[in-house]
C-alpha cells in the first residue's frame, strides 16, 4: 500500500517534471540565445556558423514579442481580442528544432486505421493534407498570402473532448477564419513607435501539451513579424548630407533585419550544457568577426544571452521540482510510518508465538531457523507488498488520465443507483443479523451499511471536481509513465524495511531462552 | 551423594549432572533451586526422578535436556563424556534435537501444526537441508504403534490429554534419540491413561531406550528401574526398585 502510494506519487510529479523538461525541450530546443529588444543583426550568417558546429542539429532565427488578437468571435458587441505572445518564425528551420511540424493539430488521419479511430463528428475526418502544408510553411495555399499558426487554446473555439481530441465550439473552426494581430514596434532606443496592425488568415493551430504555452502562443512567418516590428532589413540614410527636394537624405546603405532570438537544437545524446558553452563561444568570435568588418552597418551587441533550456525554463521547472521533494520528503514519512507498523505487527507475532518459539527451540530448531522463520514472513510481505505496490501504482497511473476523468465528471447514475440497492441489501442483511442476535455479525454489517450508504450518497451527489485543472498545471493531460527509479527504490525500500521490520522481533525471538519461552501461556 | 550403581559400574554414563546449581533471581531475592545436583544415567536406565512439588525437578530436567543453562560455575550436564554446556548454540541445538527426546509436563504442542507435522517437527527443524521422508516415516509408524494413525490430519486441540502426551512422545522419540526425558508424563491423566503412556514409555524402554522421568508419585516412579529424591535442591537418595 505504501509502497503503492509513494510510487503514484512521485511516478505523476517525476512524469510532470520530466514532462515539462521534455516539452520545454520541444518547444525552445536545448539553447536559446537571446538578445535585447535591437535584436541581433546578420543572424542568417551567425546561422550559417551555427550549423557549422559539430553538436548542433538545427537552429532557428526568431522574434518574440506580444501583441493583441483579435479574434472573429465576438465577446459582447465586440470583437473578442486576445494578449498573446508573438512568435515570429521561420517555420521551416523551426520545424528542425521544436516540434513545431509535429505539433499542427489539424491535419488529416495519417492512414485508415487512424482515420477510423476518429469519432464520427472529429473534423479532422475531412481535412486535406493542404491544411498541414499550410502549417508547415505558415502560408494559405489559396491565396498565397502569409498564414498565422494559433495555439490551440488562444481561441475560444476548440472544446477538448475525453479523448483529448478538439472540436469547433459554436462552429468557430479556426482555420476558416481570419484574426487581426496587432503588435508595437519598439526602436532601438527602446521608444514605442505606433503599434501596427495586419490580418492574417489562420491557417491551422498548435498543440504543444504544455497549457502556458497553448493558452498564449501564436505564430507568424518572421518576414511579417520583421516587417511589423521594423526589424526588418531597411535603407541607412545619410543624415550628415544635405537632404534633397523632398526633405529625405541619401541612402547609402541598409541595415539588416534582425530577429530578437535564436533557437539552437543540439544532436542527438549532446547535453544542454556543453552545447550552451559552444554556442558562446560561437556568438564570440562571430561578433568579433563582424564588429571588425568596417563595411557592416550594424554592429553586433556584446552581450547576448546564451540559455539552456532548463535555464530559460527555470521559472516554469522550479516550483515543479521543489513540490516533488516535498512530496517525496512527505510520502517518506508516510513510508516509514508504514515500516514502523510492519515492524509493531511481527514484535506482536513474536509476543504471541514465544511459547511456539519456545517449542522450536526445544526440539532443536537453531536461532538462526527461529529467526529465518520471521525473516522469509517479512521477505514474503515485503516483496509481495511491493510487488503490488508497484503493481497497483502502475495500474493507477497508466490509468490516471481515466480515473480523472472520472473523478472530474458526474458518476454515471447506474453505478450510483447500484450503490443503493447495495446498501438495501447490507441493509437487509443487517436487519436478518439483529434478528438472528449475533453482536459481531451485527456490527459488521452496520459497517458494510453504513459504509456502502456513505458511498452512495457520496456518488449521488459528487458533481465532478478536476483536480487536475490544465490552467494550474501546464499540461492538457496527467503524465501517466511511472518513475521507474523510483518504484525500485521504493519496492526494494519496502523489502528492506519489511527484513529489518521482522529481523528486529525475530531476532529477539531468537534469544529467548527455550524454558523462558515455553513459560508464556 | 554420588550414585553408587550396582548396575553397570563399568559402562561409561550416557548422561550425568555433575554438582549442579540453578539460582532463579526474581528481582533482588534469588532463589536457590538446585545446589549442587548430581545424577548418573547409564544406558538403558530408566531413572525416575520423585520430588515435592516445587522441589526442582522441571528445572534439573530441563538442565539435562540443554534447555535451560545451569549458574555460571555451577556445575555442567555431560552427555557421553562431554559437557553440553561448553558452547551453546549449534551443538547444543544439536543436542536438543538429535541426543535427547523430551516430553513436557503440558505437552507443548504447536496448535497450528497436524498430529503429524507435531510428530515430525524435529525432523523438520533438525536438518532442513536433507529429505524429510526418514522424518515422515518415523513418525507416521510411531505414531501408528501408539494408535493415532486415524488422527494424523488433526489438530491438538481435537485431541484428549492422553492423545496428545502420546503425539508429544512421538515427537520427543522421531529423531530416534538415545535418552527420554520426560516431565511428569501422566501429570495431566487419570490414572487409566496414565498407565496407557507408562506402558508405551516401558516398551520403549525394553527396546533399549533410557529413560529419566520426573513425577511426584511414587506410583509412577515404581515403573522405573532406579527412584532418586530431589530434596534442597540435591539428589538425596536413590534406591534401585527392581
Ligand atoms: N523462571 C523462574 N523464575 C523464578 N522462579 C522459578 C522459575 N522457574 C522455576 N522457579 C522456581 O523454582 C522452583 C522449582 O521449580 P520446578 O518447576 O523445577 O519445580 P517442580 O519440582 O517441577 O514442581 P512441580 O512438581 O510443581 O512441577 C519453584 O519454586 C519455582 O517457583
Ligand atoms: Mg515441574
Amino acid at each position: 500500500m505504501c509502497v503503492a502510494m509513494v510510487v503514484t506519487v512521485v511516478s505523476v510529479m517525476t512524469g510532470f517534471l520530466d514532462m515539462l523538461k521534455n516539452s520545454g525541450r520541444q518547444i525552445v530546443g536545448d539553447v536559446i540565445v537571446s538578445s535585447g529588444i535591437a535584436g541581433l543583426p546578420y543572424s542568417d550568417e551567425f546561422l550559417v556558423d551555427l550549423k557549422g558546429l559539430k553538436d548542433v542539429q538545427g537552429a532557428t532565427p526568431l522574434i518574440d514579442t506580444i501583441g493583441l488578437l483579435r479574434m472573429p468571435y465576438p465577446r459582447g458587441n465586440q470583437k473578442e481580442v486576445a494578449h498573446v505572445q508573438v512568435w515570429a518564425v521561420d517555420p521551416i528551420s523551426l520545424a528542425t528544432v521544436t516540434d513545431y511540424a509535429n505539433d499542427l493539430y489539424w491535419k488529416p488521419a495519417e492512414n485508415a486505421a487512424a482515420a477510423l479511430a476518429m469519432a464520427e463528428d472529429d473534423p479532422r475526418k475531412n481535412l486535406s493534407e493542404k491544411i498541414l502544408t499550410d502549417g508547415k510553411t505558415l502560408i494559405q495555399s489559396k491565396t498565397g498570402n502569409p498564414g498565422i499558426a494559433l495555439g490551440i487554446h488562444v481561441s475560444i473555439g476548440n472544446e477538448r473532448q475525453r479523448d483529448g481530441s478538439y472540436r469547433p465550439r459554436y462552429g468557430w473552426f479556426m482555420p476558416e477564419n481570419d484574426v487581426t494581430l496587432t503588435v508595437v514596434p519598439v526602436s532601438s532606443q527602446g521608444k514605442i513607435a505606433e503599434p501596427r496592425e495586419q490580418i492574417f488568415p489562420v491557417v491551422n493551430e498548435v498543440q504543444t501539451g504544455i497549457y502556458e504555452v497553448d493558452h498564449n502562443r501564436i505564430y507568424i512567418p518572421l518576414k511579417e513579424g520583421q516587417r511589423l516590428l521594423r526589424l526588418d532589413e531597411a535603407p541607412l540614410y545619410d543624415l550628415n548630407a544635405e537632404p534633397d527636394a523632398q526633405g529625405r537624405y541619401p541612402v547609402i546603405g541598409k541595415t539588416p533585419a534582425r530577429v530578437t532570438k535564436i533557437l539552437v537544437r543540439a544532436k542527438q545524446g549532446v547535453s544542454a550544457n556543453s552545447l550552451r558553452a559552444q554556442v558562446e563561444t560561437a556568438y564570440a568570435s562571430f561578433s568579433k568577426r563582424i564588429n571588425a568588418d568596417l563595411t557592416r552597418n550594424a554592429v553586433m551587441p556584446d552581450y547576448v544571452n546564451v540559455l539552456t533550456w532548463e535555464q530559460q525554463l527555470r521559472d516554469l521547472i522550479a516550483p515543479v521540482e521543489k513540490e516533488r521533494e516535498m512530496m517525496r520528503v512527505l510520502f517518506s514519512l508516510i513510508y516509514l510510518v508504514c515500516a514502523g507498523l510492519i515492524l509493531s505487527i511481527f514484535w506482536s507475532i513474536v509476543v504471541e508465538k514465544t511459547r511456539d518459539i519456545g517449542i522450536l527451540r526445544s526440539v532443536g530448531a537453531s536461532r538462526l531457523g527461529v529467526m529465518w522463520i520471521f525473516l522469509r514472513y517479512g521477505l514474503v510481505i515485503g516483496v509481495l507488498g511491493s510487488a503490488l505496490g508497484v503493481l497497483l501504482a502502475w495500474l493507477v497511473v497508466r490509468n490516471i488520465n481515466a480515473i480523472h476523468e472520472a473523478i472530474g465528471s458526474d458518476a454515471p447514475p447506474t453505478i450510483w443507483i447500484g450503490s443503493f440497492v447495495l446498501t438495501g441489501f447490507f441493509a437487509i442483511g443487517l436487519l436478518y443479523s439483529i434478528w438472528r442476535g449475533k453482536l459481531l455479525r451485527i456490527l459488521l454489517w452496520l459497517l458494510a451499511t453504513l459504509v456502502m450508504g456513505l458511498i452512495a450518497t457520496f456518488l449521488a451527489l459528487h458533481h465532478g471536481t478536476l483536480i487536475w485543472d490544465p490552467s494550474v498545471y501546464y499540461f492538457t493531460s496527467v503524465p501517466d509513465q511511472v518513475d521507474w527509479i523510483t518504484a525500485w527504490t521504493t519496492a526494494i525500500g519496502g523489502v528492506v524495511f519489511s527484513v529489518i521490520g521482522a529481523a528486529i522481533p525475530a531476532s529477539k525471538a531468537a534469544d529467548i531462552d527455550p524454558v523462558e519461552a515455553l513459560r508464556y501461556g | 551423594m554420588a550414585d553408587h550403581q550396582n548396575h553397570s559400574d563399568q559402562t561409561p554414563p550416557l548422561i550425568e549432572a555433575r554438582g549442579v546449581r540453578k539460582t532463579y533471581s526474581f528481582g533482588a531475592v534469588p532463589v536457590e533451586v538446585l545446589t549442587g545436583a548430581d545424577l548418573i544415567v547409564h544406558p538403558g536406565e530408566w531413572v525416575a526422578v520423585l520430588g515435592s512439588s516445587g522441589s526442582g525437578k522441571s528445572t534439573l530436567l530441563h538442565l539435562l535436556g540443554g534447555l535451560d543453562r545451569p549458574d555460571k560455575n555451577g556445575g555442567e550436564i555431560l552427555f557421553d563424556g562431554q559437557p553440553i554446556s561448553v558452547s551453546h548454540g549449534k551443538r547444543l541445538d544439536g543436542y536438543r534435537n538429535k541426543d535427547i527426546g523430551f516430553v513436557f509436563q503440558f505437552y507443548h504442542l504447536l496448535p497450528e501444526l497436524s498430529v503429524f507435522e507435531n510428530a515430525m517437527l524435529p525432523g523438520m527443524v533438525g536438518n532442513w537441508m536433507t529429505n524429510r521422508s526418514e522424518a515422515r516415516k518415523s513418525a507416521s509408524k510411531l505414531l501408528d504403534s501408539f494408535g493415532l494413525s486415524h488422527r494424523l490430519a488433526h489438530r491438538p486441540g481435537q485431541l484428549s490429554g492422553g492423545e496428545r502426551q502420546r503425539v508429544a512422545i512421538a515427537r520427543a522419540l522421531v529423531n530416534s534419540p538415545r535418552v527420554l526425558l520426560a516431565d511428569e508424563p501422566t501429570g495431566n491423566l487419570d490414572a487409566k491413561t496414565g498407565e496407557g503412556i507408562l506402558d508405551l514409555l516401558a516398551q520403549r524402554h525394553a527396546n533399549g531406550l533410557t529413560l529419566i522421568m520426573v513425577t511426584h508419585d511414587p506410583a509412577v516412579a515404581a515403573r522405573a528401574t532406579r527412584v532418586v529424591k530431589l530434596a534442597n535442591g540435591c539428589v538425596v537418595q536413590s534406591s534401585p526398585s527392581e
